[in-house]
């Protein structure tokens, strides 16, 4: 690695993980080994896989060096006779034939989309909603002529477009920056399941946008809905390396089983029925995790409605003497 | 006076439910996601025992060295327990292979192959661990036919083969490898995460000071007007809310380390009254670049809590809060934005504390820290005296 030999950007180094293993070699260690004294080597590891491996191999090479020195005297022949035991390595057959490099890096790129599209989803929608909302605003829209659910249709149907095109802003993102994997089965299963949840993103934001009237707190409760179903699910942290007990509270949240989709897509070797059906039961977990927010936002609005309804029953009334 | 706009200040300040959330718990709640995301990692990056199958032919059954080595691997006793065997044939370890309850098998032919079905960490351990096996039949070889010779060379025909294998063998489980792990014990990398928290905190106390200022501000608030026409001395007034709010931002501060250090356990080092100073001198760094936003920027109040936040979250990106990696890369490469970013030094500081031994990088970060503020109080001071207001 190429760090400078100094001993703070060493420990930095070893700390950030930029390096796992750091072995010193002291001075006049090649005159003490070959002398047979089996001189003291000093490492710093970060006990970590990698580290782990950087030992083995160091203890290796050192026993294997010290077995020959015994016999062998002679530097040179000492070398290429520790290089020819060394040189004996094992037949490897890897048996999947799955690009799993770059398929990680999709499935990665996607989990972490989980975050942009639901933050962003929600943020856009609540603030479009909230405008609506606003206390003179709602109340020209609730005396004009124009139909209330044709009203909420429209607005449901905006924002629909809206997230759809985030959606694929994200998408093509993904092209640009994965590449050809996209243009594979897998790459498409990836696009149609965030498709899914962008959906249940945009049910999310219309549920949220109903609830919460306040322009400021929108900021505060996206952060804290997309950051946190991104850290329980495993969006930003590999989801093996979350404890069980944070998976288990994770599965009542949507982000879980888009993600789970996506780690499913990233071990996919044979595409059948049998192997889809996993996918196709949690894009349907999402699907009804979008139904069950879509009739909470009904409830609340019909609670809101009735209220509405109060105000344009007075509305008329006034037009009413009005004309008389 | 003082005392009086001190108090209502103070008041204020925790009637603002934004603000609370901002700076008391939103730091809160994002350090519980970070210990639920993050406790695990360093574990689980520790080595567990690998799952593995041997296919047992005559070769195998015949190969004394194999069978005692991987008896020993993977003898449940054994501290340095590398691998879970099961002994079967072909065919049974290649189902075993597909449903991926076992990472690899080996076949024992003139050379031992490894069939494994993708590369990683375990399957390059076990690749490894069968190598060093050959290799240890090797270097026997090699020594039993040197000793053979010699023997030979003595006229000595009558050679015990027996006794020269032996103590080959001997030779080969004697060989001590003398290593020292002179590391230190502070290798927890996710703890920056929290350290980053803690800085984020202090940034967003930010907020706190620019709040109190747009109350003192004649073109922010009608509360500034009235303050503004006031036959009281404006230092005193500026002073006293400005000190209300940095006590509102160091009580937050208290309530995060004392979430953080009973409940998610964040190990900040052992040096108490120095891991106090900085949270105070990280706080007024953040309390006077909320000052100075609020002074120089002539925009209303969302306007501006939208750019206290961003820079702190920038700060915070740069100083690895959404990825730990990121504060490294850019103290290699492009170390001077680092130390002009107060999330940075605050983050460096704790950092320092936890890691190193020393207190020169604990101390430059402190000093860093105070020159920022001092800076940011110079900007604020200059734009906010002599104002005069044409028209509001």
């Amino acid at each position: 690695m190429d760090i400078q030999n100094n001993e703070e950007s060493i420990n930095d180094a070893l700390f950030y993980r930029d390096v796992n293993y750091i072995i010193y070699i002291p001075e006049n260690y090649r005159q003490n080994f070959l002398d047979g004294k089996n001189p003291k080597i000093e490492i710093k590891s970060t006990g970590d896989y990698q580290a782990s491996l950087a030992e083995m191999m160091l203890e290796r090479y050192i026993k294997v060096a010290n077995i020959y020195q015994k016999n062998i005297k002679l530097e040179n022949e000492l070398i290429s006779k520790i290089n020819e035991t060394l040189s004996k390595q094992t037949d490897i057959e890897i048996t999947s034939k799955l690009d799993t490099n770059n398929l990680s890096k999709a499935t990665f790129y996607y989990n972490f989309a989980s975050y942009s599209i639901l933050a962003g989803a929600v943020y856009l929608i609540c603030l479009v909603i909230s405008s609506f909302n606003e206390e003179k605003i709602k109340k020209r829209t609730i005396i004009s002529n124009m139909n209330y659910r044709k009203h909420s249709k429209q607005l449901l149907l905006s924002n629909g477009v809206l997230s759809i095109t985030l959606w694929l802003l994200y998408v093509i993102l993904s092209f640009i920056l994965i590449g050809k994997t996209m243009f594979t089965i897998h790459g498409i299963i990836l696009m149609i399941n965030s498709l899914v949840f962008s959906i249940c993103a945009l049910t999310i934001a219309f549920l949220i946008a109903n609830l919460v009237n306040n322009k400021n707190a929108i900021n505060g409760i996206v952060n804290v809905v997309a950051l946190g179903s991104s850290f329980l699910c495993g969006a930003f942290v590999p989801i093996e390396w979350l404890p069980d007990s944070v998976l288990k509270v994770a599965h009542i949240l949507p982000t879980y089983w888009y993600i789970q989709n996506n780690e499913i897509v990233k071990t996919l070797e044979t595409i059948n029925f049998e192997t889809l059906k996993p996918i196709i039961i949690n894009m349907g977990v999402i699907f009804v995790f979008s139904i069950i927010f879509v009739i909470l936002t009904n409830i609340i609005l019909k609670k809101k409605n009735d209220c509405n309804r109060g105000i344009r029953r007075i509305v008329r009334i006034s037009k009413g003497t009005n004309m008389v | 006076m003082f005392i009086h706009n001190f108090k209502y200040s103070f008041k204020t300040l925790f009637k603002n439910k934004m603000l609370i959330f901002w700076t008391f718990a939103f730091p809160i709640i994002l350090g519980t996601f970070f210990n639920l995301a993050f406790s695990n990692i360093e574990n689980s990056e520790k080595l567990d025992i690998i799952n593995i199958a041997i296919i047992e032919n005559e070769e195998f059954k015949n190969n004394e060295i194999y069978i005692k080595s991987f008896k020993e691997l993977s003898d449940e006793k054994n501290e340095n327990r590398l691998f879970s065997v099961q002994y079967t044939t072909e065919e049974a370890a290649k189902e075993l292979l597909q449903n991926n309850k076992i990472i690899g098998y080996m076949i024992l032919e003139e050379k031992p192959k490894v069939v494994v079905k993708e590369s990683g960490i375990n399957e390059t351990i076990f690749k490894y661990v069968t190598e060093e096996i050959t290799q240890t039949t090797d270097i026997i070889n090699n020594i039993a036919k040197e000793e053979i010779k010699k023997e030979m060379s003595t006229g000595n025909y009558s050679i015990d083969y027996e006794k020269i294998y032996k103590s080959v063998l001997e030779i080969i489980q004697n060989q001590e490898v003398n290593i020292q792990n002179i590391s230190n014990n502070n290798l927890s990398y996710t703890m920056i995460e929290f350290y980053t928290l803690i800085a984020m905190a202090c940034l967003y106390g930010g907020i706190l000071g620019m709040v109190t200022i747009n109350q003192n501000l004649a073109n922010m608030s009608n509360n500034g007007k009235r303050v503004s026409i006031a036959p009281t001395s404006k230092g005193i007034v500026i002073l006293s809310s400005v000190l209300a709010s940095y006590i509102a931002q160091l009580i937050g501060l208290t309530l995060l380390f004392i979430y953080t250090i009973f409940v998610l356990k964040v190990d900040y080092g052992t040096n108490l009254p120095l891991i106090i100073l900085l949270g105070i001198v990280g706080s007024l760094a953040g309390l006077s670049m909320g000052i100075a936003i609020a002074t120089l920027l002539k925009t209303n109040e969302n306007v501006k809590t939208g750019i206290v936040i961003s820079v702190t979250m920038l700060g915070c990106f740069l100083s690895g809060m959404m990825g730990i990696t990121m504060k490294y890369i850019i103290d290699k490469n492009m170390p001077i934005i680092n130390k002009i970013n107060p999330a940075s030094m605050i983050t460096d500081g704790f950092y320092s504390l936890y890691y190193y031994d020393t207190l020169d990088r604990f101390y430059f970060n402190i000093a860093s820290l105070l020159v920022f503020a001092f800076i940011m109080i110079v900007i604020a001071f200059l734009s906010l005296r002599r104002q005069k207001y044409d028209s509001i």
